[in-house]
């Protein structure tokens, strides 16, 4: 047991140490000034640029620079933005938690729905509930979710007005940072209308989730779908029908976690899947998350900015990934002899 | 006893004949497969069947409805854009575009994640685990994230948004490709052919890759829906193939300015590429059906 | 009167043209306290014939029987609800392979435990009765001579070997208390040794609680030291029955008789380097299956008539089907 969480620990600390290189020689890739690139400062004369040379260790060797860059990102001196010269940090420290609440929401709508309709599913495997959920499933996961949360706005925010176009909350209230997750800051707020300003920052977050959350869902629905057929056809299903045992009994005792386990590989994807549709739809419905603030970065060409937000969800991403990995190690009792699930 | 053969001349059909009439039995597959044809055909016949240039402006006709509409015209069969521009004839273009650069882009990485995977899988030792475990974690990273950094490094371009997908296929391929060389180099029939003699090279040519193709074909339609996806989401929010260029994604980015007045230059293209990928998925899917039904019978 | 009476039971796959009758009019009976054996190559149709009664055959299989019964009661009369208690307390299943029939995702104990009828956990709170199943899985993998119970029962199926495998199924066979236990292949790929722990497991809780054992398999010798009675099944047709003393002696049937050659214990006239007698051929597949009796294309007695499925014929116990039996002088 703590080999295993050795083992995943170093894993964690050696890929991120690559994602540092890789975002470390992205200073050097831009196009543009390097030390500009690595700072977001620009020197306004020749000796303040020979002064920030010398404070970065832009004149000693590579590898010097590598391990004060790695310095100052674990401190959280992460520089400044060329549009807003504010400090990444902060700015980060914004974006980052509204699209992780975005992704939690829509992960948990998929998590709710989406396996217990593909339970429903692969039970009654080949009935007509099965085949309209299947092609359901299938048509959703098959719309790209750019156009999907076109359709949504413009079928519900122009044509019946029923939820608002862009931002988290109506500007008319001013709720104070805390988390940064919208919905528990209201509630942890002081504010006088509390359940209105609750209501309105959840008529914010509907559309977005339902856009990224339908397309997940539809995907797990297909996993979970053929995961229970699967494990449906095996041998010692057939031997616990034979000793007698009730269908509820087999389901609960048997199929839920045999045809559970092959799944949990698959989500690491899904999760992956789900951050890159979160990142597009904030585009859409000017969600501030980091997403939109990447794609405004990269229309400006606000280098440090790219450099840190690569770097920033590119940390949480594999971290979350290597934690459902450790997880699945932990729970499943035989993990060598376990293929992974198929779609 | 007669000694002469009472049973007649078999038919046994090959195993990719028997995956086709599987696959045929089918008729949902089937018709995933017809639509799959005719988006093939626009691509590959894009120049003869449309009857306009894909830039062509006409300015006097702007924002023509579509032809099923009231002031619809049947010159311009869906109608035209902001910029006079026939629509349908960009769509047909954008499949080209859309549907070939995914293909390419497929193609590509499926040849360097195969290799890379081969290899990978037929290492053994802490050198191998290091580097699958290493693979897997960095096969977490966003598409997006990876388009936007190449983006950043080469500047904005169709040919750039086609590194960028590759980059983000690739790990995909060579972690199947890694499991499945695994589990077929433990089986016998591999330890016969290297006690035959075989070496490395032999092996994976003559009796691994036979056995592969299957599940690769599976594998790339997969990686072709979730290509021409990110393709046209990069082209949408101009990453990838740049305007005037007409892709799917970028008509459908041009369109939105004039949404609402004109919804037909978003309907038209988001339809285009819905149907794309369901033709796609379905196809895949199917595939994926009969496989199982030739394998379990 | 017999607990397990089974008459012309025929299994079809397909319809019209193309049907395929993987079983055509078998007979089976098992009476009280008695071990029978089912004989046939792989491919004869034994484990459909498993499956069959236990109620577990695929969608695309029909059924029809004159009579299938236990206790007197038609098996296929009954409501799923009836048939799954007869599954739950007096018939139990043993299948080939110990670990596949095992869910990986659980421990041996737990899968014991839940298997335990409820009738005879005794306590009234969930805790007692909790308890109480404990200790009549261990006593009951005692019985079945698995040692370390304490072990083998917080192991998952894929830690344990294969005769504890066995065993532990047939264990969690004998919790319910059934009156008939069938076997099917249980000792397939197993060591001589291991084998016989089996088989003499199977013979103690014949004799010791009157179990009747329904024994499948194509092991000519375990079967003729264990078993009272025996059925031979040919490519889904049964060819002899009867008690096992009297088939020894003389067998009636040519394929019997060519199965008791071929194993070379049965005989006890054998000179050195001597020719092992063996039937030509193989076993039709199911897509040839000759008309008639389907012996015929390998039968050495063959003859014209033989295109007609022979009518089911009894001395005494032991019935045979053949136009040609052993005891008519060949024309």
């Amino acid at each position: 047991m703590i080999q295993i969480l050795t083992r995943y620990c170093t894993l964690l600390v050696l890929t991120l140490l690559v994602l540092a290189v890789m975002s470390f020689s992205l200073a050097y890739l831009f196009p543009g000034d390097t030390l500009e690139n690595l700072t977001g400062l620009v020197p306004e004369n020749e000796a303040q640029r020979e002064a920030l040379e010398r404070q970065f260790k832009l004149d000693s060797s590579v590898v010097l620079q590598f391990f004060y860059y790695l310095g100052n990102l674990l401190v959280g001196d992460w520089g400044y933005s060329f549009t807003s010269g504010l400090p990444l940090l902060e700015e980060v420290g914004i974006a980052l938690p509204a699209t992780i609440e975005l992704a939690t929401y829509a992960m948990l709508m998929a998590l709710f729905v989406g396996i217990p309709l593909g339970y429903y599913a692969g039970i009654r495997c080949y009935s007509t509930t099965d085949h309209i959920l299947n092609s359901a499933s299938m048509t959703t996961y098959s719309f790209p979710v750019f156009w999907f949360a076109l359709l949504l706005i413009l079928v519900f925010s122009l044509q019946l007005d029923a939820a608002p176009l862009s931002g988290r909350i109506s500007l008319l209230y001013d709720v104070p940072r805390v988390t940064g997750f919208i919905l528990v800051d209201v509630l942890l707020s002081d504010l006088d209308n509390k359940s209105l300003a609750f209501k309105d920052a959840l008529s914010h977050i509907a559309l977005p989730t339902f856009a990224i959350g339908a397309i997940t869902t539809a995907s797990l629905i297909r996993i979970t779908r053929r995961s229970v057929i699967d494990v449906k056809h095996r041998p010692y299903i057939a031997a616990a029908v034979s000793r007698g045992l009730s269908s509820w009994q087999i389901f609960t005792r048997h199929i839920l976690r045999n045809a559970l386990l092959p799944i949990l590989p698959l989500m690491a994807i899904q999760i992956t899947t789900l951050i890159t549709n979160a990142m597009i739809v904030e585009t859409l419905f000017s969600w501030p998350g980091i997403g939109n603030w990447l794609i405004q970065a990269i229309y400006q060409r606000d280098y440090p900015a790219l450099r840190i937000g690569m770097m920033a969800v590119s940390t949480l991403v594999i971290t979350l990934t290597i934690l459902v990995d450790l997880f699945n190690r932990i729970i499943d009792p035989s993990r060598e002899k376990y293929e992974h699930a198929a779609v | 006893m007669p000694q002469f053969s009472l049973y007649e001349e078999e038919f046994h059909p090959s195993p990719w004949q028997r995956t086709w009439a599987a696959f045929r039995s089918s008729h949902i597959a089937m018709v995933g497969l017809v639509m799959l044809g005719c988006f093939v055909f626009f691509a590959l016949f894009a120049p003869i069947i449309t009857p306009y240039d894909a830039t062509e402006q006409n300015i006097d006709g702007l924002l023509i409805p579509p032809s099923w509409t009231a002031n619809g015209v049947i010159s311009h069969l869906f109608g035209t854009d902001a910029l006079g521009r026939d629509l349908f004839t960009r769509i047909i273009y954008g499949c080209r575009i859309t549907l070939g650069t995914a293909f390419i882009t497929v193609v590509l990485a499926m040849l360097v994640g195969v290799s890379l995977g081969t290899f990978a899988g037929m290492l053994r030792g802490v050198r191998s685990s290091i580097a699958n475990h290493l693979l897997d974690a960095l096969m977490a990273i966003p598409t997006l994230l990876i388009a936007i950094i190449i983006v950043a490094i080469l500047g904005a371009g169709l040919l750039n948004s086609m590194w960028a997908i590759t980059l983000a296929l690739i790990p995909q391929f060579v972690h199947h490709t890694r499991s499945f060389v695994r589990a077929e180099m433990k089986k016998d029939y591999i330890v016969a052919s290297k006690l035959d003699g075989a070496n490395r090279w032999q092996l994976f040519v003559h009796s691994i890759l036979p056995n592969m193709i299957e599940t690769l074909v599976v594998q790339g339609t997969l990686a072709l829906s979730i290509a021409v996806i990110d393709i046209s989401a990069l082209g949408f929010l101009n990453l990838g193939a740049q305007s005037p260029l007409p892709e799917l994604g970028v008509i459908l980015a041009d369109g939105l300015d004039a949404a609402y007045l004109a919804p037909w230059n978003v309907a038209v293209p988001g339809t285009a590429i819905f149907l794309m990928v369901l033709s796609i998925n379905i196809v895949g899917d199917g595939l994926r059906s009969a496989l199982r039904k030739r394998v379990s019978h | 009167m017999p607990m397990l009476d089974i008459k012309n039971l025929t299994l079809e796959m397909g319809s019209g043209d193309n049907t395929i009758k993987a079983l055509d009019k078998v007979n089976l009976s098992v009476s009280s306290g008695e071990i029978r054996a089912l004989v046939g190559e792989s491919g004869s149709g034994k484990s459909l014939i498993v499956s069959a009664i236990c109620g577990a055959l695929p969608g695309q299989w029909h059924l029809t029987a004159d009579r299938m019964s236990w206790n007197g009661e038609n098996l296929l009369g009954m409501s799923v609800y009836q048939r799954r208690e007869v599954m739950r307390r007096e018939i139990a299943v043993v299948f080939q392979n110990p670990q596949a029939s095992l869910d990986p995702s659980s421990t041996l104990g737990e899968q014991l435990a839940e298997s335990i009828p409820e009738e005879f956990v005794e306590g009234s709170w969930f805790w007692q009765r909790a308890q109480h199943r404990k200790k009549i899985a261990i006593s009951t993998v005692h019985k079945v001579g698995i040692k370390h119970h304490k072990h083998y029962l917080s192991a998952y199926p894929h830690q344990i070997p294969a005769d504890i495998g066995q065993k532990f199924m047939i264990a969690m066979a004998l919790v319910s208390q059934p009156k008939l236990l069938i076997a099917d292949d249980p000792t397939r790929g197993m060591e001589p040794t291991t084998k016989a722990q089996i088989l003499k497991l199977f013979t103690r809780l014949n004799q010791t609680k009157s179990l009747s054992i329904l024994f499948v398999s194509h092991d000519l010798l375990a079967i003729a030291s264990m078993a009272h009675s025996m059925t031979v099944l040919y490519a889904g047709q049964t060819v002899e029955s009867g008690k096992m003393k009297h088939i020894k002696k003389r067998p009636l049937h040519p394929y019997t008789q060519a199965l008791l050659d071929s194993a070379p214990s049965f005989r006890k006239d054998l000179p050195p380097k001597s020719h092992l007698p063996t039937l030509g051929g193989s076993i039709p597949t199911l897509q040839h299956l000759p008309i008639g009796c389907r012996l015929g294309p390998r039968c050495p007695r063959a003859q014209r008539a033989c295109v007609q499925k022979p009518a089911v014929r009894r001395i005494h116990d032991h019935s045979y089907s053949c136009h040609y039996p052993l005891h008519v002088e060949k024309q």
